[in-house]
């Protein structure tokens, strides 16, 4: 099992794909958090009128250094739709499932790999958040580290953009073309997943099932606050209630795609 | 020397194994055996269901029936299978961004082989400096020898190989020969599918002949291939008889002339000298492995069933394949005789079998 894993890694690792994303995943962690940490340091974001801001130095941290993880999870869903499309697409499969026969190991190995290289990419998008945001936010007499609670959501962003990446992996079996794979996951869950929840927020029954949507499991699990419509702060599940959810996306999702992956026949 | 793992000797065995695809059968009810130490030849049209074979054979396409099995193993049952039996099965499946040289260094992984033997084999099939660059710039000829170093990998006792002369320069094809032959004579097991006879025929002890996923012949080449006969046409085939005879061949009547026992042209030529007679024509016959695997690749009903048939009404029966050898006009010219196979066979100008419709990466290839 080590062993497939190692093999997983080394197919990521020696391809262009990774390191053109370790450098986006860097950048964007960088400059979202600048760009968080002046604007809800900001007086017209403080102001009275803006309900949904972070209030607390410790929530304006968690906003400032978790603001490029979306873009993060976009790059890592991605990373997940390639790491079995890209397979099927040059027939790389045949020589994976000539090595490994039993193809639910094959599959748990990739789990495996992608749940570190989420982790890898979550370390570098902290990097560059907590390293950029930190400078902005002590120049804007915030204090970064208030709160113990930081932490948690540091640790936790590392485990998203592994489960993004596994929800990508199922994507990319079920889908079985490898560009429409990409185009139809990445704008679900970068545009039509993000609108649902908005909308569905708006009637009464929709507001009890917005909080249960990916995109909003991952901002209760990061504890950070985001606005409605109407410019009032979503209900949202507890940081550990998101997780679970996450999770249970993610585990449906690579589950799916290993039961198909386990019949299908590779011609 | 053994190689491989000890406990494995190599005999294939496939009993009654049938694959259908919805309600197209690909291979139907297919028996044979591949014994250890010998190459097998697997041969069959485009489309005759050998690739599906070998794929349910690695465990990668499932089987409606039957069974394919390694020493009585199906291979997902093998243990880290790469050490047991290599395979190469599409020239194609390498990521375009990745090396070759990583290509096997993935494999490796899994096989739990060090990266020096990936070195080693990448100097043994002629690839070394090639290999370091990124394989979406690979020609067929590179695809073909890093899948046979892949193949290798793990020393296996079992090496399956689909078309591995496609692609291949002459002289690739040659070196291809004799590297399978060392490979067979320190005891492994070789399983070769080509849909050419001619490419393998000098390369194999064994042939396993299918056609629309039936099996049509097994056995040595040796005894399918059958005596070596000429056939010449003289001015005088009862003079020409007697003289053969008397050399010591057996001679009969075939067609408009005879056909002798014999491979050596020369001696016929020579009879004839010496007694006089007229030669019109004097060629080697094609044998009989060649004959039936012709009449195979030949016939409408085993064309590519992967392509669409052509249509119906079709060619006139005299023509070769749209994209067979040029005729000879001067064959055109002899009346048409009425047609068993066998005398179709015999008027065509060479002593190879036609390969069949639509390989355009085949010119040029020595047959």
């Amino acid at each position: 099992m080590t062993a497939a894993v190692r093999a997983e890694l080394r197919k990521l690792f020696t391809t262009r794909l990774w390191w053109g994303m370790a450098i986006a995943v860097l950048v964007s962690g960088a400059a979202f958090a600048v760009l968080f940490a002046f604007v809800f340091t900001s007086d017209a974001v403080r102001g009275p009128q803006a309900a949904a801001a972070p209030r607390t130095d410790a929530a304006l941290a968690k906003a400032v250094f978790t603001g490029g993880l979306q873009v993060g999870y976009l790059l890592t869903l991605a990373i997940g739709v390639m790491t079995i499309g890209s397979e099927y697409r040059h027939q790389t499969i045949t020589a994976t499932f000539l090595a490994l026969p039993r193809r639910g190991r094959v599959m748990a190995a990739k789990v495996v790999s992608l749940l570190v290289v989420g982790a890898l990419y979550g370390v570098l998008s902290l990097a560059g958040a907590v390293g950029a945001g930190t400078v902005v936010l002590t120049s804007k007499g915030v204090a970064p580290f208030a709160d113990t609670s930081i932490w948690r959501t540091l640790a936790l962003s590392l485990l998203v953009l592994g489960l993004w990446a596994l929800i990508g992996l199922g994507a990319g079996i079920l889908i079985p073309n490898q560009v429409a794979a990409l185009l139809i996951s990445v704008a679900v869950a970068w545009i039509v997943e993000p609108l649902l929840g908005l909308v569905l927020a708006l009637t009464d029954w929709g507001k009890s099932i917005s909080p249960y949507l990916p995109s909003r499991a991952t901002s209760a699990m990061l504890e950070s606050t985001s606005s409605g419509f109407d410019g009032q702060p979503v209900h949202q599940l507890s940081w550990w209630a998101g997780a679970l959810v996450l999770m249970a996306y993610a585990a449906v999702m690579a589950g799916l795609g290993t039961w198909r992956t386990l019949r299908a026949d590779i011609t | 020397m053994v190689h491989g793992r000890p406990e494995f000797t190599g005999r294939i065995e496939v009993r009654g194994l049938t694959k259908r695809f919805g309600s197209f059968t690909a291979v139907d009810g297919l028996d044979f055996d591949v014994e250890p130490g010998r190459i097998t030849g697997f041969l069959g049209p485009n489309g005759s269901g050998k690739t599906t074979t070998l794929r349910m054979l690695l465990g990668l396409v499932r089987a409606t029936h039957g069974t394919a099995t390694i020493d009585g193993h199906r291979y997902a049952e093998i243990a880290n299978p790469l050490t047991v039996v290599g395979s190469a099965l599409e020239a194609t499946n390498f990521h375009p961004g990745r090396t070759g040289r990583n290509h096997l260094r993935v494999q490796a992984a899994v096989a739990g082989v060090p990266d020096s033997r990936v070195d080693e084999l990448l100097e043994l099939v002629g690839i070394p400096a090639a290999a370091r660059k990124r394989a979406g710039g690979y020609s067929m000829g590179m695809r073909q020898r890093l899948g046979l170093a892949a193949a290798l990998l793990g020393d296996p006792r079992v090496i399956i190989l689909d078309e591995p002369a496609n692609g291949l320069d002459p002289e690739g094809i040659r070196w291809l020969r004799g590297f399978l032959r060392h490979l067979a004579d320190e005891g492994r097991t070789l399983l070769i599918s080509s849909h050419m006879l001619s490419e393998v025929e000098q390369t194999v002890d064994d042939v396993v002949i299918i056609a629309n996923g039936r099996r049509v012949a097994q056995g040595t080449v040796a005894d399918l291939r059958g005596e070596p006969t000429a056939y010449v046409r003289t001015s005088d085939p009862e003079r020409l008889t007697q003289a053969l005879r008397d050399r010591g061949l057996s001679v009969a009547p075939k067609g408009r002339g005879l056909q002798v026992t014999t491979e050596d042209l020369a001696v016929v030529g020579d009879a004839a000298h010496a007694s006089d007679v007229a030669i019109h024509e004097l060629r080697s016959e094609q044998t009989h492995l060649e004959e039936l695997f012709f009449n195979l690749t030949d016939r409408d009903e085993h064309r590519n069933r992967n392509l669409d048939a052509r249509p119906s009404g079709g060619l006139p029966v005299d023509l070769p394949p749209p994209s067979g050898p040029p005729i000879d006009p001067a064959l055109l010219a002899e009346p048409v005789e009425s047609g068993e196979p066998g005398e179709r066979v015999e008027r065509r100008a060479s002593t190879t079998p036609a390969m069949p419709a639509g390989r355009p990466d085949d010119d040029g290839r020595p047959r």
